[in-house]
């Protein structure tokens, strides 16, 4: 082999605290190295191309790299080398940044190590052998987890590219949190009237299918041909016939049913459609409060409805999809704000969360948009508004901040100088994040013209006063003294979580979530919306806290993405997969026992049973490979062969 | 590659791909500072580790290796680190038997977010392994000259199967044949005190047929060979528990095998028996019972209470026999196993770590390589495709050094965690008499330890437990790192 090697300054970023010349020195010395060199800037253009003329100029049929992570460039050498004519498997990566330049100061033992890792590639290199990719059909559909407003746009933008959507809501209704918003920062333009015209759209749009009510009950597969078992919750509403038409829900009466579109500021009845502009728009008994499923004779709605949809005895029922990709756009949930003592625990029923404020202000609200106290029915004159509560807060575990509550607490205090005029609100921050186009200058407004009284400062706490109102204690840090308000309402801007669920979610889906249980992306900054699981990619808040156009901007983005994946008709495999030498192999079938995708068939070979990999199927873990005693089955690209020569590489004395 | 300079040492990292080599990465970019003693070598999954590998690297220099993967439920293949953790955890515990210290091996894992963890990890590892310095180098350790005791606390009888009894097995067999290529059995040997295999083809070659206290060579051996042919086989408890794991493994078919099931109450450990025999040269007269064996040796009349040369294995064995049997002969009742540890197994435990590596490396200078531990073990079924003489993949070199002889034990021993049924005939048929069934008795410890007190061969419709895993794990507990 004639193998060249390549010590990347990276600038300084290696080259500061690892003598690159004298690796490069070094690494001529090696077996089968004929080349070896120490550009400033590898990756570069100029980098890339003294790669691919040294290949040329040294007829090289090899090539490491010792540079930055393989996460971060393997698949960028690896075109370079092909470019160049060589197999882009017949390149190693030695990663002596983040591995080595990055977490020591000693020179001398950065050098030793930096050398040592070009050692372990260059032995790993003399052991490739060319691969070469299959193509594989896809399945040019796409799964999307989530219907808010993430969701919707990614799939109004599949669908409108011509892909085939599944879309896959968990409430009974599309729409997501900002359908229960008033109105929109910074423009305080009405939420319905921008989200509904794209609900009607996903209900209208011929290539998009939406199951709602449901959930995701399995996946297997792998990107391009995935498969999806969802499972549709028992609604006992026959959807098929239930036009929308309210009759049920006016009959009901069961009128004591917590209302969790509503956020549970009033009552509602057990049968409900969850608002008027609901996408679909259809009827959902809600089991724990209906008297006919818990035994009493009832069945009223049953008795009204016109089309005969109602149907007791509904139970789950599943549906396989087919896809080729998915986006996952799960949102995010309110974190449990009673655990606050100093808030009271949530026995105060004036001391209220910011969604359920969205909903008294909210024209198809319980209230029909009159903001009014949850606890007397009268007008609020002094509200109060608490900003993180339950983020940046390290003492309970949520050091993260919710992103988007200084622009919506603006904005309610805004709307509810209008709604009552003679109101005074009143605003507890830690600070003011505002850093969006308009939205600096949109606080300023609540201030400013609105009259909006911001205080710096933490509530110590809210009690009743005995006379009506709430007693706000807190501390004005910028004049350094304590303040107490008089509150009618107090309105708690409460952190976010990720989406109950969030977890098992990604288990199936094989994502990773990071400690707050958000879903992890390939890249913090370049690869935003791909996950490391192939072909599903992310949009919203299931990511991290975003607002409404950061969101609608992410559902886009992966919409783009997977339009970019379905751009053609098939796949090229990854060939790093498992072969098996046949005359190796005594049919045991322990392969086919643990491989965690069904990819290893038994099939016979002269009359012989002998283990053979579905090249489609398998993904490259290699269990197969530390399973099997003869070591028949191989994992190409690491094989024993290549792990034993790493291994040779750092222990052989 | 020089060794490494000032006090550095050698510790090698097997990252997982898609969490702890991200988590290393992040660590990186977090320039989170770090001991430079590690070496990372990526792997896809850390379902990719095959033991083995930590255990080459531990003895071919390596002071420490640290395993990294996703967390458990959160492995990018789904159950790769589920896999991963029942084996890792095997691994732990069978370092201790070799004579290293299971300090000197470590997993866990640690995700891609995990910065910070990485560098705990990493930095915790590390100085753990400098407080022990660098390891002990199997080759360059005293020999520890010291021989096992095979003395046993309980002792009971020998087999001796009845004329009668013998003869109700013939008839059945005779009746039987017709229908079979051949039927395994014993006959005698060189001489009365040896017995070899006897294929049965026909009634002549049913009259060799012998079924005592001598015929220890475990018949099941020959049965993945004979797939395709219909085969009957006698068996005893040890063999059935052998046909019962080869059934396991789908490797002989239920539907080819006719099972000819006798009671045993014990072998005789013949290797000991001709230490105390001394050298002869005629063997005219063997008489055995259940408590003595009387031989006529060169003319002269020796006696030996059986219990004496009793072999040590049978103390464990379960007696009853797996449910497997089409034709049963005589009273299987009776036997029930000791709790005491095989010898072997008890020797090596009242030893410190560099003793057992002192003892091992003694063992290796004597052991020959013939591979006849593993040519009569029964679930060695890798026959020419061992991976100990392969060139690819290419684990072991040509060398024949204590160190080659070693890893040779330990992928035979590595390869039969959770299958070994204990038989015993890797130690019986060594030329050399090296204690190895220790390794296998040790790994049988573990296995029972780790997986609810799981015996190999015992339920044809078990799954060996190497061979799934459960999402949590009822007896293994990983190191916290914090």
């Amino acid at each position: 082999m004639r193998i060249g090697v390549f010590i990347c300054h990276c600038g300084s970023n290696i080259a500061g605290t690892v003598d690159c010349a004298q690796v490069a020195a070094k690494a001529a010395l090696f077996p089968d190295v004929v080349y070896a060199t120490d550009p400033m800037y590898t990756c570069a253009e100029p980098g890339q191309a003294a790669i691919e003329e040294a290949i040329h100029s040294h007829k090289l049929d090899g090539v490491v790299v010792a540079s930055c992570s393989p996460r971060m460039h393997e698949p960028t050498f690896r075109k370079t080398v092909e470019r160049a004519g060589l197999n882009p498997y017949m390149f190693e990566m030695a990663n002596i940044r983040e591995h080595v330049s990055w977490i020591g100061r000693d020179i001398e033992a950065n050098t030793r190590k930096a050398t040592e890792l070009v050692r372990l590639a260059v032995e790993k290199l003399r052991h490739n052998r060319p691969l070469q990719a299959q193509e594989f059909p896809i399945t040019r559909r796409v799964l999307i987890i989530g219907g808010g407003v993430a969701g919707i746009q990614a799939a109004l933008d599949c669908a409108d590219g011509g892909i085939p959507v599944v879309l896959v809501e968990r409430e009974a209704t599309i729409g997501g949190k900002m359908a229960k918003l008033d109105k929109t920062f910074p423009t305080v333009d009405c939420s319905a009237c921008i989200l509904g015209p794209k609900m009607v759209d996903v209900a209208q749009h011929p290539l998009i299918t939406l199951y709602a009510h449901a959930e995701i009950e399995a996946i297997s597969g792998y990107v391009g041909n995935f498969s999806v078992s969802i499972r549709q919750r028992t609604t006992y509403v026959d959807w098929s016939k239930c036009t929308g038409c309210g009759t049920c829900t006016e009959k009901c009466p069961s009128k004591k049913s917590y209302d969790h579109f509503n956020e549970g500021i009033a009552p509602t009845t057990a049968i409900t459609i969850a608002f008027p502009q609901a996408i679909p728009k259809k009827a959902v008994i809600n089991k724990d409060f209906c008297r006919q499923l818990n035994g009493k004779k009832c069945a009223v709605c049953a008795k009204v409805c016109p089309t005969g949809a109602i149907d007791f005895a509904m139970e789950d029922s599943f549906v396989t999809e087919n896809v080729g990709s998915i986006v996952v756009a799960t949102g995010y949930d309110l974190m449990d704000w009673t655990i606050y003592g100093q808030y009271g625990h949530g026995r105060y029923p004036d001391v209220i969360t910011s969604l359920a404020y969205e909903r008294l202000m909210n024209a198809s609200g319980p209230t029909g948009g009159h903001i009014v106290r949850p606890s007397d029915g009268k007008e609020p004159k002094s509200v109060v508004f608490v900003q993180c509560v339950g983020s940046r807060d390290p003492a309970i575990g949520r050091p993260y901040c919710s992103g988007f509550c200084c622009m919506y607490t603006a904005k309610q205090a805004i709307l509810t100088k209008d709604h009552i005029q003679d109101s005074q609100s009143y605003v507890f921050y830690m600070d003011i994040r505002a850093p969006g186009k308009m939205y600096d200058e949109f606080t300023r407004r609540a201030q400013e013209e609105y009259g909006t009284h911001y205080i710096r400062g933490r509530v110590s706490q809210i009690f009743p006063d005995g006379q009506g109102q709430l007693t706000v204690l807190g501390m004005d840090t910028l004049l350094g003294r304590p303040v107490e308000i008089k509150a009618d309402l107090v309105v708690l801007a409460v952190g976010i979580e990720a989406s109950r669920g969030a977890r098992e979610l990604a288990e199936k889906l094989r994502i990773s979530y990071d400690a707050y249980g958000f879903f992890l992306e390939s890249h913090v900054k370049l690869k935003p919306v791909e996950t490391n699981t192939a072909g599903v990619f992310l949009a919203g808040v299931c990511q991290g806290a975003k607002d409404i156009p950061a969101s609608v901007a992410q559902g886009s983005a992966a919409a783009a993405k997977v339009l970019t994946l379905f751009a053609r008709e098939t796949l090229a495999s990854n060939p790093q997969i498992a072969q098996v030498t046949a005359k190796r192999c005594v049919g045991c079938g322990k392969c086919l026992r643990c491989c965690p995708f069904g990819a290893i068939k038994s099939s016979l070979v002269k009359g012989e049973e002998k283990a053979e990999v579905i090249a489609t199927m398998c993904q490259g873990c290699g269990l197969c490979t530390a399973t099997c005693p003869q070591g028949a089955i191989q994992l190409a690209h690491a094989t024993d062969d290549h792990i034993l020569a790493e291994v040779n590489a750092l222990c052989r004395l | 590659m020089p060794a490494l300079a000032n006090n550095e040492l050698r510790i090698v990292g097997f990252l997982c791909n898609w969490c702890s080599y991200g988590g290393a990465d992040t660590a990186g970019v977090a320039r989170a500072s770090q001991p430079t003693d590690l070496r990372i070598i990526r792997v896809p999954c850390s379902g990719r580790v095959d033991p083995l590998f930590v255990l080459k690297a531990l003895l071919n220099g390596a002071d420490g290796v640290l395993v990294s993967g996703c967390h458990p439920r959160d492995c990018h293949y789904g159950t790769g680190n589920f896999y991963a953790r029942r084996r890792l955890e095997v691994l732990k515990r069978f370092l201790p038997i070799l004579g290293i210290d299971p300090a000197r091996f470590s997993y866990t894992w640690v995700s891609a977010s995990e910065g910070q963890r990485w560098q705990k990890v990493v930095s915790r590892f590390t100085e753990e392994i400098h407080a022990l310095g660098p390891a002990p180098r199997f080759e360059a350790v005293e020999p520890l000259a010291k021989a096992c005791s095979w003395t046993q606390e309980s002792k009971g009888p020998v087999s001796v199967i009845s004329p009668e009894l013998l003869e109700q097995l013939k008839k059945a067999i005779a009746d039987k044949l017709p229908e079979l290529d051949c039927v395994l059995g014993w006959q005698e040997g060189r001489d009365l005190l040896h017995s070899v295999p006897l294929f049965i083809r026909s009634e002549d070659d049913l009259t060799k047929l012998r079924c005592d206290a001598t015929c220890h060579n475990n018949l099941v051996r020959y049965l993945p060979d004979l797939k395709g042919q219909k085969v009957g086989i006698i068996v005893r408890s040890c063999e059935a528990r052998s046909v019962v794991q080869l059934l396991q493994e789908g490797l002989i078919s239920r539907e080819e095998l006719v099972v000819f099931a006798l009671p045993c109450q014990g072998l005789l450990d013949l290797p000991r028996l001709e230490e105390a025999l001394g050298r002869y040269q005629r063997l005219e007269d063997l008489t055995l019972t259940e408590t003595t064996l009387r031989l006529r040796v060169d003319g002269q009349e020796r006696v030996f209470q059986t219990a004496d040369f009793r072999q040590s294995r049978c103390e464990q064995c379960p007696g009853e026999l797996p449910a497997i049997a089409d034709q049963s002969f005589g009273d299987f009742s009776g036997q029930t196993a000791s709790q005491t540890l095989p010898p072997e197994l008890a020797f090596l435990d009242s030893l410190n770590l560099q003793e057992r590596m002192g003892f091992w490396r003694a063992c290796m200078e004597r052991c020959i390589l013939c591979h006849a531990c593993r040519n009569s073990c029964p679930m060695c079924v890798c026959r020419d495709q061992c991976i100990a003489e392969s060139r690819e993949p290419h684990w072991q070199s040509a060398e024949a050094s204590v160190k080659e002889k070693f890893f040779f034990q330990i992928i035979h021993a590595l390869h039969l965690a959770g299958r070994c049924t204990g038989c015993g005939e890797c130690q019986a048929n060594c030329p050399v008499g090296l204690p190895i069934f220790a390794l296998r008795a040790h790994l049988n410890r573990i296995v029972s330890e780790l997986f609810d007190g799981y015996q190999a061969g015992c339920d044809p419709k078990a799954v060996p437990p190497l061979l799934t895993y459960s999402q949590e794990e009822a007896h293994i507990h990983e190191r916290s790192w914090e």
